[in-house]
């Protein structure tokens, strides 16, 4: 995958991106899909549907040194696969980023422009992931993987700050879920309006739940 | 003798600096760059958020008598989750009830500093028609002339959690939503 800051602002590309890194992430994931069927019988995969009502992005920027200036993206549609024995997951986020919500109606709209989220010309961002790591309980630790924003594509690790599992019971399913944090430059995606008064260094905040399918 | 007026002008130029740097200047908050976050567990698995979009207040600083006093109100209709099922909910009479207190309010009259910098703000919040102390910690503060305003701007990032059933706010208590509600607040006021 190509991972230069050339931008050429197209789905296409970010498409064509995805399906790389996709193909890349599911040979690396060879391994872990054979042990996961000798494991079925205990574990195996479960597919879990992204919560709309639980799932969003908060993005995290520091505005002339002083202050936190946050945004909500979201909900994030989606699925998420999970196998807690075999110690693998996989995921393809499509990120609405025309859903940006800051309180300020102005500033939303300063970030969808071309020069920051560039909404029109790409609509979603993506993140995909197949690099999971559990903890000795079989909780996600940490998702790695890579995250396509304005046609751009860079590594990203979201870590999670917190994670469990629980059979709701409303819905008679098992949810898991929880918080997780990534830092990504914005100047790499091209996306540097505003520096420096306002930072390239962005801290994300996710708040995750998916229901078992 | 000829000394004198120069030494008496090096004092009053001082003295005149000093006064203008204990002058206690005022600061109305800017409300683009001041929101207050809250968050809140959810079954032990994920974080709820929610903000409140409108909101005013003044903040009156004298950093050299290291005294402030902060007056905030929050329209706590502006309440803004994201989801509108779980906005509609926390609005009800089995929440914030925000039809009964449409408003909250910090004031805040300690001020706890190191150097220029505020550190803590100590006060009240009213919510939910209650009133109890709550201490504001800094996790940033800093001010900065703003080329855009052209005046001087200060503000930062404050944290603090309480706990909603002293503001008889007690809905699901029973069924394990936490009594701890984390407030994270964005700041940023422009001197007058």
């Amino acid at each position: 995958m190509k991972r230069s800051s050339s931008k050429t602002g197209s789905v296409a590309h970010a498409l064509a991106c995805a399906t790389l890194s996709t193909s890349a992430g599911l040979a690396g994931a060879q391994p872990q899909a054979a042990a996961s069927s000798a494991s079925a019988a205990a574990g195996g995969p479960v597919v879990y549907r992204l919560d709309p009502d639980h799932t969003f992005v908060t993005f995290e920027v520091r505005h002339f040194g002083t202050s936190t200036l946050r945004g909500r993206i979201g909900p994030v549609p989606g699925e998420v696969q999970i196998d807690r024995v075999a110690r693998s997951g996989d995921l393809r986020l499509r990120i609405p980023v025309g859903t940006v919500d800051t309180g300020m109606r102005v500033l939303d709209a300063r970030l969808k422009e071309p020069d920051l989220l560039s909404v029109a010309a790409n609509p979603e961002a993506y993140f995909i992931a197949t690099n999971f790591r559990f903890d000795a309980q079989g909780n996600v630790q940490e998702a790695r993987g890579e995250f396509i924003l304005r046609g751009v594509s860079e590594p990203l690790s979201l870590i999670a700050r917190r994670f469990g599992c629980r059979i709701d019971e409303r819905l008679r399913r098992e949810v898991c879920g929880g918080d997780f944090e990534g830092d990504l430059k914005r100047g790499r995606f091209g996306a540097s309006y505003g520096e420096p008064f306002v930072s390239d260094d962005v801290h994300l905040v996710v708040q995750v739940e998916g229901i078992a399918r | 003798m000829k000394k004198m007026p120069a030494l008496l002008a090096a004092v009053a130029a001082l003295g005149l600096a000093g006064a203008a740097f204990a002058e206690p200047a005022t600061y109305t908050l800017e409300p683009n760059h001041t929101f207050v976050t809250f968050e809140i567990g959810h079954f032990n698995t994920s974080t709820n958020r929610g903000r409140f979009d409108k909101k005013e207040g003044t903040v009156t600083i004298d950093r050299a008598a290291k005294t402030g006093k902060l007056d905030v109100t929050l329209d706590t209709t502006s309440l803004n989750t994201g989801v509108a099922q779980f906005t509609k909910h926390l609005n009800s009479d089995e929440i914030l009830d925000t039809a009964k207190f449409p408003t909250a309010e910090f004031h805040g009259d300690k001020f706890t500093f190191s150097g220029d910098k505020v550190t803590e703000i100590a006060g009240n919040l009213t919510l939910h028609g209650k009133t109890n102390p709550v201490t504001l910690k800094a996790v940033n503060f800093n001010c900065y002339n703003s080329p855009l305003l052209k005046k001087e701007v200060c503000g930062g990032d404050f944290e603090t959690t309480i706990q909603r059933g002293q503001y008889g706010v007690n809905y699901g208590a029973n069924y394990g939503f936490p009594d701890n509600v984390h407030l994270i607040i964005q700041v940023e006021a422009i001197k007058q």
